[in-house]
Parts: structure tokens; C-alpha cells; sequence
């Protein structure tokens, strides 16, 4: 009678569109892989694992820089910081990126709270030169430091699966920090430090009146913001097989972050997601056809002008100031 | 104690240029609160209009600058009125403008790099390598050139906004837009002007540039900063303050370079930079850019 009773009462798990969608396409990333037991689908993989490394990255930029308001066009020296990291420590000692990532993660927040101490005293064009400004000294810094190679940065070993497996550790790897930084993403969004950040982006100052401890929020949502980043800079270390300056440390890493965000939406939890899928589509095809970055430089910053200009919340803020957004995409 | 006479005449004579550099970028600031990050793309746009002009017509690079300063002014009044035209009346400064500029600055990059490429380029009249003996000092007849024409023309631009009435309409947009707007400036032709203006002034620092320095398109990202350093030690909107500011850190840059090493000089720019804004937003002179 009892046992009735309890089961009845339990609520039958209603499943809608809004968890199924995204538990088939994670489903269908997990077994992506397979592919390769069908002949050697290496671009598919990289292009995927691409994609999984620029949502990582625009989702993690997207806690400071959407839901504070405070732009960074310098974010990748995190991403620098932990292929650096993990890629000396690879070099000197034998020890994989893949088992030094979460530290390499660590280390990069660690950095990101003292420089948001100083930095996230100003706000507004101030910042995001200051954050131009922080990239450059990085940039100048590991040109000249020969403990990590200078110029010519570190050379890492490959490692020794066939050529159609190797890119797949980095591919699990990469996923698995993607689901992480959304799921950090999300959960910032929807809980009361997440409200604090928002209040912030809005008004600093009333926000500071309301009792918000201002200066910590934002220092710990710029240190949170870096975490993933810089996991993910070891396991592209790993995956380039070198870390160099000149590759780590340039601009145009940070301007993909915060494009995809913008294009997304940001502020949104699956803006950067949608973004970032976008603007890898759209590179890829420039690629294929045109074959030249210069043209792919050219037309990132169109885009960016063409989203500030005509569509400033992005394609998931747009779509959803018209009722129009798919459920399955309403993450808040 | 010559040599640091020495150093120091160098350093000055390139403060001039990064002075003439910047001119504009502070004058655009000043009038509408835009802090541009395309303006070292423009001035590489106009060293390249005076290199080909070289190239093919040899025409020295300083009699191009004129010529430089209105092709870069008049394609700063078409990025104004495609980009700015709709938020001109506002003088709320928002990070938008600033990730504008940014877009601004990638598209011009990349149409410059898909038709020239970026391998370096130098402009190179008969006196570029030439040098000038003054006593044991000597200066590199490039750098003595171009200072001294960055130097008329930001003595011209500093008369034109003093006394010219167009000069005083300018100047009293940036101090206060909406009495400006009150007294009968028409503040929309004010901040179109000045955008050109501003832009013209990066054509002619280009002018100068192509044979100082070697220069390709992506190199305007490593200026930006560069530049910032200097108008935000002299504080954003002052072109008296940017000239101090370059020529200052011109000179600490060029005892850099002399007495610990070259590769390190440009650190004194970044360096600058990122103290004074965290320190002292507002600069020597300036208003705060937030």
C-alpha cells in the first residue's frame, strides 16, 4: 500500500526538447570518434576539436567579458600562460599536458586574480587598452625569455598513436573541458554571484550601494574566466606539438574570442556556443575557397562591425527578444 | 655624456614623429570620445600611398605628404559615415565604439595584406641613409626630416584649433558637445571635420613613417599599443599632452635601447602604458577615457 503510495508520487521524468537535444548531440560528439574506424576522417576531427577549443575559450570569455561587461582583447595571454605551462613542464620533465591541463588551469586563474586586482580597477575603454597593453608585455616577455625558448618557444614531442588516432585524445580532452566551461558558464548565469555580475555590467556604483563586495566579484569572475582557457592552451600545446609565442600570444585569438560571443549573444549561456559554430563554418568555407587568412582577417572584422552595427545581442539575444529562439537553445 | 646627448637628440627627433603619430588619434578622442584603435592601420595606409607614389612616379616621401593626408582623410569620411554618421550626436562613450574601431582596424588589415602581402617595406629617398654631423652629434638625415616636418604640421594644427573659428568650434565640441551644440556649433559637421582631420593626420604621419621605419600591414598591431602609451601618459585628448608624452617616452625608449638593450625598448611603451592607466587614467593632461 506504502510502496504504492511513494512510487505513485514520484514525478515521471518529462523529458522535452530542452535536455534531449543537447544529451543527442553530446552523444553524438562522444561517438564522433568512430569515424575513424571507417578510413581516415582527420579533418572532420580537427575541425570538430577546433570548435570544441573556440567554445571552451568564448564560453570562459564570455563570464567577464558578457556577464561583467568588461571586454578583454588581451584574454589569450591565459591561454599562452597554460601552453607554456604544461609545455615546459612536458619539455623539462616527460610529464603529458594532458595529465598538467587542470594545473595549467589553475595557474592561469591564480595569474588572472592578481591581474584582475590591478586591472578590474578600471572600467570601460581603460580596460580593454590595458588588456591590449597586458598581451603586448606578455608578447615581449616570452620573445626574450630564454628558460622557455624565446622566439622560437618549445618544441614538444608527438605522440605515438597512429596517425588517424592521434588527434583523438585531444578530442575528449578538448570535449570534456568544453562541457566543463558550459557548465561553469550556466551555472555563473544562474546563481546569485551570476545576478551580482550582471548588476555590475549594469551600474557599478548602485551596485556597490546594494552591498555587492564589487571588487571581488569581478577579480573572481576574471580568475574564473581564466581557468578553462588555460586548460585548454596545455592541450593545444600538446596537440600543435609547439608552443611559440608568436602563436599563442597574438591578437587575433582573443578578437575570435570575443567575436563569437558578440555574434552569439553574449550574456547568453549557448551565445558563445552558436557563435563560435558560425564563425568556424564560415572560416572554414573562406578557407576552402579563397584559401587566403588575409581574407579571413578582413572578414572577421567585417562581421564584428556588421553584429555591433545592425544585431549588438548577437543571434540568440536577437532571436529571442522575437520569441523566436528554439527551446532547446534557452539556457537564460 | 655626449653619448647620452646623443641618445637623448635621437629620441627627440623620433618624439616628433610619434608625436605627429598620435596628433590625430587624440584630436579624434578629444571631439567625439572615440578612442580609435584603426588609426595606426590608417597611418600604414597612408606610408603606403606614399611608397607606391615613390615607386612608381618618384615622388619623395615628403612631398607626398600632402597628397597621403587627403587620400587617408577622405577614406576616413567614408568609414565615418558608414560606421560612426548614427551615433555621432551621442556623447556617451561606450565600448562598442572602441570594438568598432577594432573591426575597423582588421578589415583595413586585411585588404592591405591580400594586395601587398606583408613583407617590409621601406621607403627610400636619397637622403634615408644619409646623416648630418652637428660636432660629435650626429642625426640620421631621415629622422631629422621628418621630425622637423611633424613638427610644422602639428604647430599648423595647433594654430588652425586655436585661432581659425572652425579651430575654437572644435575645440569647444570637446570640451562641453551639448553648449557647443547651445551656442550654434554645428556639431555634427564639427565631428565629421575633425574625424578627417584626425585621419588626414595619420596619412601624412604615414608619409613620414615610409621611410623611418620599415612597415607592413600587420604591424599596426604592435602600434596600437605603442601609440595608446603616448596619448594616455599625455592624457587622452590633449595634443599638447601627446606631445609630451611622445616625446618622453621616445626618449626614456631610446636610453632603453642604448644602455640595456634593444629588444626591450618597446617594453617602456607597454609598461607606460598599463601604469598610467591603472594609476593614472586621466594622464598628465588629460581627461579620464571612462
Amino acid at each position: 500500500m506504502s510502496n504504492i503510495a511513494v512510487t505513485s508520487s514520484q514525478p515521471s521524468p518529462k523529458w522535452d526538447s530542452k535536455q534531449v537535444i543537447p544529451l543527442l548531440l553530446l552523444v553524438a560528439l562522444i561517438a564522433l570518434p568512430a569515424v575513424q574506424f571507417f578510413g581516415n576522417h582527420n579533418y572532420v576531427i580537427h575541425v570538430v576539436l577546433f570548435a570544441f577549443l573556440y567554445i571552451t575559450m568564448s564560453s570562459s570569455w564570455n563570464i567577464i567579458g558578457g556577464y561583467g561587461g568588461f571586454i578583454s582583447i588581451g584574454h589569450n595571454v591565459f591561454f599562452g600562460i597554460g601552453a607554456f605551462f604544461s609545455g615546459f613542464i612536458f619539455a623539462r620533465y616527460g610529464i603529458s599536458p594532458f595529465y598538467t591541463a587542470l594545473l595549467a588551469g589553475l595557474v592561469a586563474t591564480v595569474f588572472g586574480f592578481a591581474v584582475g586586482l590591478i586591472t578590474l580597477r578600471v572600467r570601460g575603454p581603460s580596460f580593454i587598452i590595458s588588456s591590449i597593453a597586458l598581451l603586448m608585455i606578455f608578447r615581449i616577455v616570452f620573445d626574450r625569455w630564454e628558460l622557455v625558448g624565446a622566439a622560437h618557444g618549445i618544441t614538444l614531442p608527438h605522440n605515438s598513436l597512429p596517425v588517424e588516432w592521434s588527434k583523438v585524445p585531444h578530442y575528449y580532452a578538448l570535449l570534456i573541458l568544453m562541457v566543463a566551461a558550459i557548465f561553469l558558464s550556466w551555472s555563473v548565469r544562474h546563481s546569485k554571484f551570476g545576478l551580482a555580475l550582471r548588476a555590475i555590467s549594469h551600474d557599478e556604483i548602485k551596485s556597490e550601494v546594494t552591498g555587492i563586495n564589487v571588487r571581488m566579484i569581478k577579480v573572481t569572475a576574471f580568475a574564473l574566466s581564466a581557468f578553462f582557457i588555460g586548460a585548454a592552451g596545455a592541450i593545444w600545446a600538446d596537440y600543435l606539438t609547439y608552443v611559440r609565442p608568436n602563436i599563442f600570444f597574438i591578437i587575433l585569438i582573443a578578437a575570435n574570442m570575443v567575436l563569437m560571443c558578440i555574434l552569439g549573444g553574449k550574456g547568453t549561456v549557448t551565445g558563445p556556443i552558436i557563435g563560435t559554430i558560425v564563425m568556424i563554418f564560415f572560416n572554414e568555407f573562406i578557407l576552402a575557397q579563397f584559401g587566403a587568412s588575409e581574407l579571413n582577417i578582413f572578414l572577421t572584422g567585417l562581421l564584428l562591425i556588421i553584429t555591433l552595427l545592425y544585431f549588438p545581442e548577437g543571434i540568440v539575444g536577437s532571436l529571442k527578444q522575437r520569441n523566436l529562439l528554439p527551446r532547446f537553445l534557452d539556457w537564460g | 655624456m655626449m653619448q647620452v646627448l646623443q641618445v637623448v637628440i635621437l629620441g627627440l627627433a623620433l618624439g616628433f614623429v610619434y608625436a605627429l603619430m598620435v596628433s590625430g588619434l587624440t584630436l579624434i578622442f578629444g571631439v567625439m570620445r572615440i578612442v580609435n584603435l584603426a588609426h595606426p592601420i590608417l597611418i600604414i595606409t597612408g606610408a603606403f600611398v606614399s611608397y607606391w607614389l615613390f615607386i612608381l612616379i618618384g615622388l619623395d616621401p615628403i612631398l607626398s605628404v600632402p597628397l597621403a593626408a587627403i587620400v587617408v582623410a577622405f577614406l576616413g569620411i567614408v568609414l565615418y559615415k558608414l560606421v560612426f554618421e548614427k551615433d555621432a550626436a551621442k556623447q556617451t562613450y561606450s565600448e562598442m565604439t572602441v570594438l568598432l574601431t577594432f573591426g575597423m582596424a582588421m578589415v583595413i588589415d586585411g585588404i592591405l595584406a591580400f594586395f601587398f602581402h606583408n613583407t617590409q617595406r621601406i621607403t627610400s629617398p636619397s637622403y634615408a641613409t644619409d646623416a648630418i654631423f652637428i660636432g660629435e652629434i650626429f642625426i640620421p638625415t631621415a629622422q631629422l626630416y621628418s621630425g622637423l616636418v611633424s613638427v610644422t604640421i602639428i604647430t599648423a594644427l595647433a594654430l588652425f584649433l586655436k585661432y581659425s573659428n572652425f579651430g575654437v568650434a572644435i575645440r569647444a565640441t570637446s570640451q562641453n558637445r551639448t553648449s557647443a551644440e547651445l551656442v550654434g556649433v554645428n556639431v555634427k559637421l564639427v565631428c565629421l571635420v575633425s574625424f578627417a582631420i584626425g585621419c588626414g593626420l595619420a596619412g601624412s604621419a604615414g608619409a613620414l613613417v615610409s621611410f623611418v621605419f620599415s612597415f607592413f600591414p600587420s604591424r599596426h598591431w604592435e602600434w596600437i599599443a605603442i601609440m595608446m602609451s603616448l596619448v594616455v601618459l599625455g592624457g587622452m585628448g590633449s595634443i599638447t599632452g601627446a606631445v609630451i608624452g611622445a616625446l618622453i617616452l621616445s626618449v626614456v625608449s631610446s636610453l632603453v635601447s642604448a644602455y640595456y638593450s634593444p629588444a626591450w625598448s618597446t617594453m617602456v611603451f607597454f609598461l607606460a602604458l598599463f601604469v598610467v592607466l591603472l594609476f593614472r587614467p586621466q594622464g598628465l593632461f588629460g581627461v579620464r577615457v571612462d
